[in-house]
Formats: C-alpha cells, structure tokens, sequence
C-alpha cells in the first residue's frame, strides 16, 4: 500500500430512505467498503482505504439512524453485500446491521465503538457471526475501551488490535497503521493473524 | 530508604585487555568468566546477609566491565541461589528487545522468584546502539513503545494485536503472567522529559543515576509534577537513584580512593565514532539537551567515611527525593577485588543500618 497520505476525491451524494436523507460520499474501485464514521468524519484513513477498496461513508449517525433504514439505504445504492466499518456510535449501527443482515455483511470493523441506543446491544454479541475486528487507539482510556473489549470478549472468533499512539480518533491519528491493518484484515479475514512481512534484507 | 546493590560481576583478567569499545572476543578467559559468576554469587550471599533489600542487574554488552549482556540470565541465576533479597533487574534495553518476550520472561521470573522481581525498563546508554545495530535517532521513540507494549502484555486479559509504529503483532496473549498484580513494581529509567512523562502516565517509579544531586533532582522534581499533572503521587519507593559510593574508614582514605580512578571511561569508543555517536544519540534531562555520557567516567557522589555517607544520603533524599539507592561500592575501573569486599563490609556495619530511616 502507498503509505503516504494524499488527498483522495470523494464524490458527494445522498439517497432516500423513508423520507430520510442520508448523505454519502464515495471513492475508489474494488471490493465495497461501507463506513459508517461517526462524529469522526472523513479521516485521512479512508484516504488509503479508497486506493485498495471502493469506499462508501454513510452518514448514518446525526441524527442516529435505526440499522433496518442504513441497510435500506446501502441496498438503494445498489450494493448487495459489503464489508462495513463503524466508528464510536456507528460501531453500535454497524452490529446491529450485521445482526440484522448477516449474509449482506461479509466483515466487520469496529474503531472505538460506543454504545448506540440499543440497550440490548451487549445480550446479542455472542450471535454476530460476521468476522469482526475491534480497533482501540493505546490512549483511548474512554470512549472505545468498553464497549470494544466487551465485543472482543463476546463476539465468537473476533479480533481486538490495538493502535498504538492513537485517541479514540484512531484513523484521524495513525492513518497508515489504521489502514493497513483494516486492509489486510478485509483481504484475508482470519488468516491476517499470520504474518507476511518480509524480512529479508539482502537477497 | 531501601537500599540496593549494583552487582557489576567483576570480571579479573588474567592478562592485560585492550582499552577500546568493542573488547575483542578473543580476549576473554573462559575461566576467569567462570570465577567472575561463582564470585557474584558469592558476594551475594555476602549482600543477602548483610540485609539489602535488593540486588540490582543491568545490559551491558562486548565488554567486561559488566558482565551481563543478557540481565535477565543472570536474575534468573541470582533468583536461584539467593532465598530472600529482591532481585531488580535494572535493564532490560527495551528498544534492542522483542518486547512480548521480555513480557514472558519477566513473567516467568517474576513467578518462579516468588514475586521478588522488581523491573526496569531503558533505552540503555548510548554505545549499546551500536551493539544489535539500533539507529540511536529511533531508539527513544522504541523505548516508550517497547515499554507500553510490555505493560499491556502484561495487563490486557484478552488476546489482542499491536498495531505500532516500531512493532507489529497480531496476536499476543501471554502466558504466565506476573505473578505480582497487576505487575511487578516498575521504573521507566532515565533523566529524560519522556522517561519522566512516559512513568508518569502510567504510574511507573522513576529511576535517575550517577549525577550530582541537584540535576537529578530537576529529572525527579519533573516527574513529581508530571504525576500530579496526571493526578498521583509517587511514593518515594517509586524514585530510585543510582550511584557510585566510595566508602573508607575515614574522609581522607576514600578521597585517596577517588583520586586514584581513572577520569576516562574503561573500554572507551574510538573519538570518530564516539563523536558521531554523540551527534546521532541526543539526551536531555527533564527537557534540557544534554550530551550522551560516552568518554568521561561516571561521576561518584557518595564519597567519604560512614559519617560522611550517611549526611550525604540525607541530603539526596531531600534534593533527589529518592527512596530507594541503588549502589555500585566497586572501585570503577579497578580490577581488584578487594576494596569492593571491604566497602561491602565497611558499608553493611556502618551505614545500612543507619539510613534505613531516611
């Protein structure tokens, strides 16, 4: 991946869903990568991810849209199954879309989640079957240290990495590690716990 | 204040050994290397009795002057023979290390000793850089990353990956873990601002050494501040200060014994690469620059008879607020290992038994 953080253009747009208009902004080509950011916005993360990935943010946060209407809104936009990110509150959305539509959502990623206004949110971790890595930034004492260890201990078979150096903001403070461990975690699922560096110095 | 011994493992050459940084391998004399760890456990023993509270280790390489290169071989070796005193192992450099293995062996040791580990973790002095060829401008940021990854190694209870900037791992979950909880007593070792703050932040002791009292105390008083900054305050076990003592029967025998060392470092670096070194490797002490200690020998600051000592260490518990010393009684740069048996002595009758109280 090209680790330096350039300036990526997102196309702006909106779909309507129920008479709610949520906005979207999109860039790059490939697998589909809906995000759902939060009160983070667009980070220099999603940047990088849009040179790997065909990035889509939703705007799925403000006002807090239930999951039934994002994934309503995602299959307007024509796409059928996903991988899908949430940040803070949007982590809450995004487990319940996976809970919702398990088939359409094929991984997930949860930056610093929080807990959403499902109370019952916690209950039904044991029942997400979708891949899931969990990311907390070393010095985010609050805001994802919760919710994101509780979904590490619960959610069977999924993932908690910590970024190191980073807030809750982990993508907005470390963009080249946020991405490219949410890259290689996409590309490979569960086979990413095993290594590909190189570290052969002279051939 | 507790009191610790630095043991250096005196190595005696048989013959006379070259001056420079790296000393040839070739120099060295397994026997003598032998009897250099039968006479530390020894001397130990003698330590032991006489009522330390700690034993002190540090990393050192390609040298004989401490003969540790791995500290956490010889603590576990010490751990082994001596039933009681607690074992610091005041190393290891964390930016040559793989830190999660210094997790596990820490643990380890720390559970095999009964809990009589104490730990501290450094960046190391500067010519060990070059010894696993560690580039000195990164080694700081490798410290204080090395060293958060170690905690959390220690402390996380879920397996969980590390998404660093000097260190990647997608899987660490160790085990044993420390059998003090959440971990042994721990220092971040060093006079800089971002040892200071790095201890702080999280609750670590902080470890000076070798300076005179008042810059010490700027690197102590720093982290006082920056404890309460993060709403705490240390306890003076938690400050712990590293020196030489030069202790005879009386003033003038232990000023004679300074006068007699050496003014240069044993096993010096060559000057070229000593002053390429000191351009590469920048210190500083609670934020102020300060060049890297790699000619001069270390300064001794407890100089004199047992009198003498005793208003000296009075007078660094107020200026450095240091709980803990840990203390080199070793003649530097000499080969003889009798004046170290008899300050050990001289120290254990007439000095440790009055400054517990300070």
């Amino acid at each position: 991946m090209d680790t330096a953080v350039t300036p990526v253009e997102f196309r702006e747009g909106a779909v309507e869903v129920d008479g709610a208009r949520l906005r979207y902004r999109e860039a790059g080509q490939g697998s589909v990568l809906v995000h759902l950011p939060g009160p983070d916005g667009l980070t220099p993360a999603l940047g990088l991810l849009a040179q790997r990935f065909r990035v889509v943010i939703l705007e799925a946060g403000q006002p807090p849209r239930p999951a039934a209407m994002v994934a309503q809104a995602i299959r307007r936009l024509g796409l059928d199954a996903f991988d899908l990110m949430g940040t803070a509150s949007d982590g809450a959305t995004a487990l319940g879309l996976a809970l919702l539509e398990p088939t359409r959502v094929r991984a997930l990623v949860l930056e610093a989640p929080t807990e959403g206004s499902d109370g019952d949110l916690e209950r039904r971790l044991p029942d997400v079957a979708t891949p899931t890595l969990v990311l907390l930034g070393t010095r985010d004492d609050a805001r994802g240290a919760a919710l994101g260890r509780t979904c590490k201990t619960r959610i069977p078979g999924s993932h908690l990495v910590f970024v190191y150096d980073a807030g809750a903001a982990v993508g907005r403070d470390r963009p080249q590690a946020f991405a490219e461990v949410v890259a290689d975690f996409l590309e490979r699922r569960e086979a990413f716990v095993i290594s590909r560096a190189r570290t052969v110095l002279h051939p | 204040m507790k009191v610790s011994f630095f043991e250096t493992v005196r190595y005696v050459p048989p013959r006379a050994l070259p001056a420079e940084w790296p000393v040839p391998s070739g120099a060295y004399d397994p026997a003598a290397g032998a009897a250099a760890y039968q006479g530390m456990i020894e001397r130990l023993r003698y330590v032991e009795a006489l009522g330390f509270d700690w034993v002190s280790v540090s990393e050192h390489h390609y040298s004989p002057r401490i003969l540790t290169p791995s500290p956490i071989v010889s603590a576990a070796f010490i751990a082994a023979q001596l039933p009681r005193i607690t074992i610091a192992l005041l190393g290891p450099i964390v930016p040559h290390s793989n830190p999660v293995r210094v997790a596990e062996e820490l643990a380890m040791l720390d559970t095999m000793a009964g809990g009589r580990l104490v730990v501290g973790l450094l960046r190391g002095t500067a010519n060990e850089a070059m010894t696993y060829d560690l580039n000195p401008q990164e080694a700081r940021e490798r410290t204080d990353e090395g060293m958060e990854l170690i905690l959390k190694a220690w402390t996380e209870p879920e397996p969980f990956g590390w998404q660093g900037r000097h260190f990647q791992y997608r899987t660490v979950s160790i085990w044993p873990r420390p059998l003090q909880q959440p971990h042994p007593p721990t220092f971040a070792l060093g006079t800089s601002r971002e040892s200071c703050e790095f201890a702080a932040r999280h609750r670590l002791g902080c470890g000076v050494s070798y300076g005179p009292f008042e810059v010490m105390g700027k690197a102590t008083r720093y982290y006082r501040e920056q404890c309460a900054r993060h709403g705490w305050t240390p306890a003076p076990e938690q400050i712990l200060y590293r020196a030489n003592m030069l202790v005879a029967d009386t003033d003038d025998e232990a000023h004679a014994l300074l006068r007699a060392q050496s003014a240069q470092a044993p096993f010096a670096l060559r000057a070229g690469v000593r002053e390429a070194m000191m351009a590469a490797d920048a210190r500083n002490i609670a934020g102020e620059a300060r060049p890297a200690v790699l000619s001069g020998a270390l300064p001794t600051t407890f100089v004199g008879s047992p009198d003498t000592v005793v208003e000296q260490v009075r007078r660094c518990r107020e200026v450095v607020g240091a709980g803990v010393l840990d203390l080199s009684l070793h003649t530097p740069g000499s080969t003889d290992l009798e004046p170290l048996t008899r300050a050990l002595e001289l120290f254990g009758r007439k000095v440790l038994p009055r400054i517990r109280d300070i």
